[in-house]
């Protein structure tokens, strides 16, 4: 598989992206520059779109009858949304994670393998799956029993599962959406833990409405509020020091 | 006061609905204990092995029974194949329009519809224009009309069952759509996908009118060696012996519908099983 693109900043670029659910506009005009290997936060109210601006990072939204879309969203330089595109190869690339837990109905072990087998891999599919496993903290609590069905682990278990599953896919970047607001502070915390190391290896893009999430885990942070992008910046500094009175509102705790 | 007339209102409500329950699980069985009384002493292996006669203590089902379990088989052969791709298309791919409403609508119609318009079809269609005489295919095409929409509904139905949460994760892996139905949907569906098939066959297997309809014979001595062979049915071998005046012939009716019960029972069975081995990871 291809080596991530080191020198090129940017992994994921969106540009002047406005998206439409029919007549009502849900993201406006967003710029968004995203890092190679490092953690961004989307942060922001609930509906103020950034559950919609991360799907359409891997064309997730193609599924949505009225979805129509303005702007560009570049990876690695090339825009996704070139009709030539296909969007089966863009989520190779760009996997995903999603709110709730949504193992397969298998065993683990078919969970994780069930990528790249439909793929034509050709390498040991059990390497492969242990070796997601492993990133995905997941191996030593289920090498016992890689043969049970995934519906019988715990919430925590099945999320760090879907991570696997999309770690297996050797993929460049892995969205999260909202990842952890169906689980427990404990399973929370071992994804936290997670994300902060699967940052050497992958770009991670995380949306999330748990601020304090935000400050913890990500390297960078966009302040998404009614479609628009407010502020976007260092981490850091968007929690000490935002430029916007809205950015300070929100993480303050005056709305949201 | 109040509460005691609130008390009876509720007991009311309580046996009311307990006395439907009764009333209707009790004539089946005053219905199932009839049958059993009357057909029982003709029920034997000569019965199993024999072809119908005229001689009541020497008729038997051997045709009928053979003639139903051919039957059955080609039915689902055309049927389930058919219905399932039919309802795949029109979960998965149909866009979602008024013409595909309109298309819903009759589906649900043609499932509510008599069967024996579905008998004077296939006699229109397969026996006259494609010319397949009074043939298991005939038979067998028109009792494949007749499960179609029962089946296509109970399909989509189990493939819409299954959570949108499923073909996302699998999207997300960068699958293809065929691959996401092929191997998340549709084992997914499976077992309600199952339990249409086999309710639509025990339907298929007791039906009569249609199978009189495209030329189901009543008297068959011969056992049918292809499917291009004139055949008769257990529903419409029973229906010939119940219509007969002698008493004797009632008896072996009642016979017949044993049969008939115990195969639909045992058809039953195995979709249960099967079922419960498919959702061992649910």
């Amino acid at each position: 598989m291809s080596e991530p693109l080191k020198d090129n900043n940017f992994s994921l670029e969106t540009r002047n992206l406005s998206i439409c659910y029919g007549e009502k506009q849900v993201v406006r005009q967003v710029n968004l520059s995203i890092s190679s290997h490092q953690v961004t936060a989307v942060i922001g109210p609930s509906g103020c779109g950034k559950s919609t601006l991360l799907r359409t990072l891997n064309r997730m939204n193609d599924f949505i009858p009225n979805f129509s879309m303005e702007g560009e969203v570049l990876f690695q330089g090339k825009n996704l949304y070139e009709p030539s595109i296909d969007p089966g190869d863009i989520r190779q690339k760009i996997g995903m994670v999603f709110q709730r837990p949504n193992p397969f109905p298998k065993t683990i072990y078919k969970n994780v393998i069930w990528g790249p087998k439909i793929h034509g891999y050709k390498g040991n599919l059990q390497d492969l799956a242990e070796d997601a496993l492993k990133r995905a903290a997941l191996w030593d609590e289920v090498k016992d029993r890689l043969n049970d069905s995934a519906l019988r682990l715990s919430g925590g278990q099945q999320q760090r599962l879907c991570i696997a599953r999309a770690i297996a896919m050797n993929p460049e970047v892995i969205l999260m959406d909202e990842p952890c607001s169906a689980l427990d502070p404990g399973a929370t915390a071992r994804i936290e833990d997670l994300i902060q190391e699967l940052r050497n290896n992958y770009t991670i893009v995380t949306v999330t409405h748990n601020m304090q999430q935000a400050a913890r885990i990500s390297d960078q942070t966009a302040f998404l509020y009614e479609g628009e992008l407010v502020e976007y910046g260092a981490t850091k500094k968007i929690f000490t020091q935002p430029e916007k009175k809205r950015t300070e509102d929100y993480i303050t705790g005056r709305f949201g | 006061m109040k509460r005691t007339q609130r008390k009876r209102k509720e007991r009311l409500f309580l046996w009311l609905c307990r006395g439907a329950t009764f009333l209707a699980v009790g004539i089946l069985f005053i219905l199932l204990f009839h049958v059993v009384r009357e057909g029982i002493q003709w029920l034997d292996l000569q019965f199993l092995d024999n072809f119908p006669s005229r001689k009541p203590e020497r008729a038997g089902i051997k045709s009928a029974l053979v003639g139903s379990v051919w039957l059955i088989g080609l039915t689902a052969l055309i049927s389930i194949p058919l219905s399932i791709a039919s309802a795949i298309y029109l979960e998965e791919y149909a866009p979602r329009n008024k013409w595909m409403r309109i298309l819903e609508i009759n589906l649900a119609n043609l499932a509510a519809m008599p069967s024996i318009l579905y008998g004077l079809l296939g006699l229109a269609i397969f026996v006259r224009y494609f010319d397949l005489d009074r043939s298991l295919w005939s038979g067998a095409l028109t009792l494949s009309l007749l499960v179609l929409p029962v089946i296509v509904i109970a399909a989509k139905g189990a493939i819409r069952s299954v959570p949108n949460s499923i073909r996302e994760g699998a999207y997300a892996l960068g699958a293809r759509r065929w691959q996401v139905v092929f191997f998340q949907v549709l084992p997914g569906a499976l077992p309600g996908i199952m339990t249409g098939v086999i309710l639509a066959l025990s339907r298929a297997m007791g039906e009569t009118a249609p199978l009189i309809m495209v030329g189901a014979l009543s008297y068959i001595a011969f056992l049918p060696e292809g499917p291009s062979d004139p055949f008769t049915a257990l529903p419409v071998q029973i229906f010939n012996w119940a219509a007969r005046p002698q008493e004797d012939f009632h008896g072996l009716a009642a016979g017949g519908i044993i049969v008939l019960l115990i195969l639909l029972l045992t058809l039953n069975a195995g979709a249960v099983f099967i079922r419960h081995k498919l959702q061992r990871y649910k």
